[in-house]
């Protein structure tokens, strides 16, 4: 028997046995994910997803950005996240979302440091923090200092008290996922740099699912009647940031969105 | 059965080891909404409240330990020194109403008066029921606390049913309360002239012996009656005479934030006049001092640290000035009054305020008294800020400069504005301090980590309990590089790596802030910061304020604060016209 051969045999044997343990305490649990004080799996900690939904969510190949900053603004090639490919817009959206690229150095709330809102907040190329309570689940952002309240302890989901880019978020445990219903959306944010958006009647169901210790796997569901002609669904992995020291760090950006915005008022103006 | 669809509340107030005290509220015809409650004097409420739950098929109120539902009315049981039962006073006794009194009188029997039982009123005969002719069965029985209790068979009204008075003129009386209070005149079954409020019914009969021993001080302290705006109903009251006992205020210390006034009624008879605070909402609210009541013992999250989650509002410390104002030097604390018009000046009074019915019920602002703190700073003991070091002096001034752009239009770019104005931040500790609207405060914790929400702006403090690297020198920030960790019950939060272009009261990067959130009751956070930075000040000092729990009824909305910052251009445009002006001179 070879060497190597006797380690996978080893490996078999000692998976065999972490297979019968497991077998006799929770039957329903497949996979080994850390759990939190009440057996549901324990989101807590630093996230990020890695790839290039921020700029596009669909397929798109390389591109030029802003000539000032040569390749530094370029932007990169990139598989979609859409299932099946393509983002079903009506006929008359597709045309506001070509609009918005082509004005998306100016328009793109991204650029004005505006919140990104759900789902572009969880793809941004920033961390986020998820603390898990015991009666609410709160996320901070890395960018705008955008974070949500994951109600987990209304009964009855309470109609959202005003429009926010945020939108209001329920959510409930379903098995092993966090499936959190969001909606209530103010209807500017967009989804990303390619001027992928949705409407006020926007409504995301979202599904976290711990696939193991340092892995979510990120689903989106995204209705909306008034943009898409059926409801599409975004999924990727969002990855635990490993290092010890990880944190999310403030990133106040409104100071590097004003020129941007208020630039033509300045005595002696930018703009 | 009509009571169905009232309101009403009857609290009965207990203190040591005396009576019971109670008032009754009934609701004035210009209200026109069927809520009325009562006040029972007990010496231990939830021992009141169980005794009206097992023998006057009262229902307990969830989370409440000092009230019951006695069929749709709310009676509540509040500790109070009494002085005697209600016979002889100008209320005689309150009535309920059962459908089969013969059976409830039965049960009652069983009971007897064994410790806290039920003592039964036997006629002549030894009986405890009668016939009223053309009316229904009766009988009395009185609470271990001394309130008489008359038990009907009226089918018509089923549970609580009236309030009995006892008058030397019952004709002028019942005319007195329809003048004052409205009330519809009718007729129980065209026998017994009364008058109805809602479906309780307020009867009088003629006072046998002299004149009705006040009520204040006895079983039933006084009844109350409740008004849509308590100002307007005491002028009205003024105008034809009504003495008062108590002018229209928040109590200090109330258990709820309603408006109240005390007057005299004929025979005696206490009344109380309340306006409900909040859209009818009672609330907790704790007592003004947080350490009157001894340690409190903090619940833990389920992974065993000290649990402050929840939604906190800093609506009863607004108003609160840091530093002791020098004409309150040895002054302990304000009057219910002078707080609530200092806190009405620092809201309504300012342009930037919201509009009243929005800020009081949106925002439940008057679910919590004002704070009658004079002043926030505790160290240095005279409450006034230390003197500063001579580059505080200087920093200041500049500070004060660069405010004067502001203040003239001179601003010629947003970095002339403050980090508030930009929707930046407020900085620390600033963004913890009470402000005029948007005062929402939730915290959440997970294993670990605690996350202090602020609905101002919005921003987010995540706040490691367990100890970390902290940040080099150079990575600094608005809201610094904080660390927490728990002593005993409180958070303690420590921040440094501040980058100093934010200040509070001159503070700078050189500050080091230390935080300690203690839960000092189920509903109370004291919030304790301490400010040291000796680039500015000489010696450190520290003040405090409390947060107040308001889980059941505020959420936090999102304020998005530089997405609709139409202020900016405005203050910049207007800044542009203003320069165009002065340079063309005035036309």
């Amino acid at each position: 028997m070879t060497n190597q051969l006797r380690e996978v045999l080893k490996a078999a044997a000692l998976l065999v046995v972490v297979l019968s343990l497991t077998a006799t305490t929770a039957l329903a649990q497949t996979t080994e994910v850390p759990r939190d004080w009440d057996g549901n799996p324990d989101l807590n900690g630093v996230w990020q997803t890695i790839g290039t939904a921020h700029w596009d969510l669909e397929d798109h190949p390389s591109g030029s950005g802003h000539p000032d900053l040569g390749a530094i603004g370029a932007i990169p090639p990139g598989q979609g996240v859409v299932e099946g490919g393509d983002i079903p817009y009506r006929p008359e959206a597709r045309q506001q979302k070509q609009d918005n690229f082509a004005n998306r150095m100016t328009n793109d709330p991204e650029a004005k440091c505006f919140m990104p809102g759900v789902p572009r907040a969880t793809y941004l190329p920033y961390p986020f923090q998820i603390i898990q309570g015991n009666q609410k689940i709160q996320i901070v952002y890395g960018f705008a200092e955008a974070n949500r309240t994951i109600h987990m302890d209304k009964d009855n989901p309470e109609p959202p008290p005003i429009d926010s880019w945020m939108g209001r978020s329920h959510g409930r445990w379903d098995g092993d996922t966090l499936v959190v219903d969001a909606q209530g959306f103010i209807g500017e944010a967009w989804f990303d740099r390619a001027g992928n958006y949705a409407s006020a009647a926007l409504r995301v169901e979202e599904r976290y699912t711990l696939t193991g210790r340092n892995a979510i796997m990120y689903e989106a569901t995204i209705t909306d009647d008034t943009v898409f002609t059926r409801p599409w669904k975004i999924s990727m992995p969002l990855y635990r940031r490993l290092e010890e020291n990880a944190r999310v760090l403030e990133f106040k950006c409104v100071e590097y969105s004003e020129d941007l915005l208020y630039g033509h008022l300045r005595r002696e103006p930018t703009r | 059965m009509k009571r169905t669809t009232s309101r009403a509340t009857v609290a009965l107030v207990t203190l040591g080891l005396l009576a019971t005290t109670r008032d009754i509220v009934l609701e004035t015809a210009a209200a026109d909404a069927d809520y009325h409650h009562v006040h029972i004097t007990s010496f231990a409420p939830p021992v009141s409240v169980r005794w009206y739950t097992e023998h006057l098929d009262c229902q307990p109120i969830a989370d409440r330990d000092d009230a019951a539902d006695c069929q749709g009315v709310e009676v509540t049981f509040v500790p109070q020194p009494t002085s005697g039962g209600t016979q002889g006073t100008g209320v005689n006794h309150i009535g309920f109403s059962y459908a089969d009194l013969t059976a409830k009188m039965a049960e009652l029997e069983a009971v007897g008066s064994r410790g806290s039982g039920v003592r039964l009123q036997r006629f002549e005969d030894g009986s405890t029921l009668r016939e009223a002719p053309g009316l229904f069965k009766y009988g009395f029985i009185f609470d271990p606390w001394g309130t008489r209790i008359e038990l009907v068979e009226d089918s018509e009204y089923l549970g609580f049913h009236h309030i009995h008075l006892s008058s030397t003129d019952p004709e002028a009386t019942l005319a007195w309360y329809q003048d004052v209070f409205g009330g519809e005149t009718a007729s129980m079954r065209g026998r017994l002239e009364g008058l109805l409020y809602g479906d309780i019914w307020l009867l009088a009969s003629q006072h046998l012996e002299g004149v009705p021993a006040p009520t204040e001080g006895r079983a039933i302290d006084h009844l109350g009656f409740v008004v849509d705006n308590l100002d307007n109903a005491a002028n009205d009251m003024r105008r034809t005479g009504v003495e008062f006992q108590q002018e229209p205020r928040v109590p200090e210390n109330a258990r709820t934030s309603s408006k109240r006034a005390f007057i005299y009624g004929p025979d005696n008879v206490r009344l109380a006049v309340v306006e409900p605070g909040f859209a009818g909402v009672e609330t907790d609210r704790g007592t003004e001092t947080a350490t009157d009541t001894g340690p409190y013992d903090s619940p833990q999250t389920p992974w065993g640290e000290p649990d402050i989650q929840g939604i906190w509002t800093g609506n009863a410390a607004h108003g609160i000035p840091l530093e002791r104002p020098l004409d309150l030097v040895d002054v302990e604390n304000l009057t219910a009054d002078q707080a609530a018009a200092r806190r009405e000046g620092g809201t309504l009074g300012s342009i930037w305020g919201y509009e009243r019915e929005w800020r009081d019920t949106t925002l439940g602002y008057d679910k919590n008294a004002p704070s009658t703190q004079v002043a926030m700073i505790i160290d240095p003991p005279d409450g006034r800020l230390p003197e500063m070091t001579a580059t505080g002096k200087r920093t200041a001034e500049a500070a004060a400069r660069a405010r004067a752009l502001y203040t003239e239009n001179r601003s010629a770019g947003p970095e002339d504005l403050t980090p508030y104005v930009r929707c930046i931040t407020r900085g620390l500790p600033g963004m913890m301090m009470p402000s005029i609207y948007n005062n929402g405060l939730q915290i959440t914790q997970g294993p670990g980590f605690v996350a202090i929400q602020k609905e101002m702006i919005h921003e987010t403090r995540v706040i490691p309990t367990e100890e970390r690297t902290p940040l080099g020198d150079k990575l600094k920030m608005y809201l610094g590089d904080p660390q927490g960790h728990w002593e005993g019950n409180s958070l303690v939060v420590e921040t440094k790596n501040f980058n100093g272009k934010t200040n509070y009261r001159g503070s700078g990067a050189d500050m080091t802030l230390t935080e300690r959130f203690t839960r000092t009751a189920e509903n109370r956070l004291e919030y304790q910061f301490t400010v040291n930075d000796q680039t500015i000040w000489t010696q450190p000092w520290t003040g405090v304020f409390t947060f107040n729990l308001d889980n059941d009824q505020y959420d936090l909305v999102e304020y998005a604060c530089h997405e609709g910052n139409y202020g900016m251009f405005n203050i910049l445009s207007g800044a542009r016209a203003l320069d165009k002006e002065r340079a063309e001179g005035p036309r």
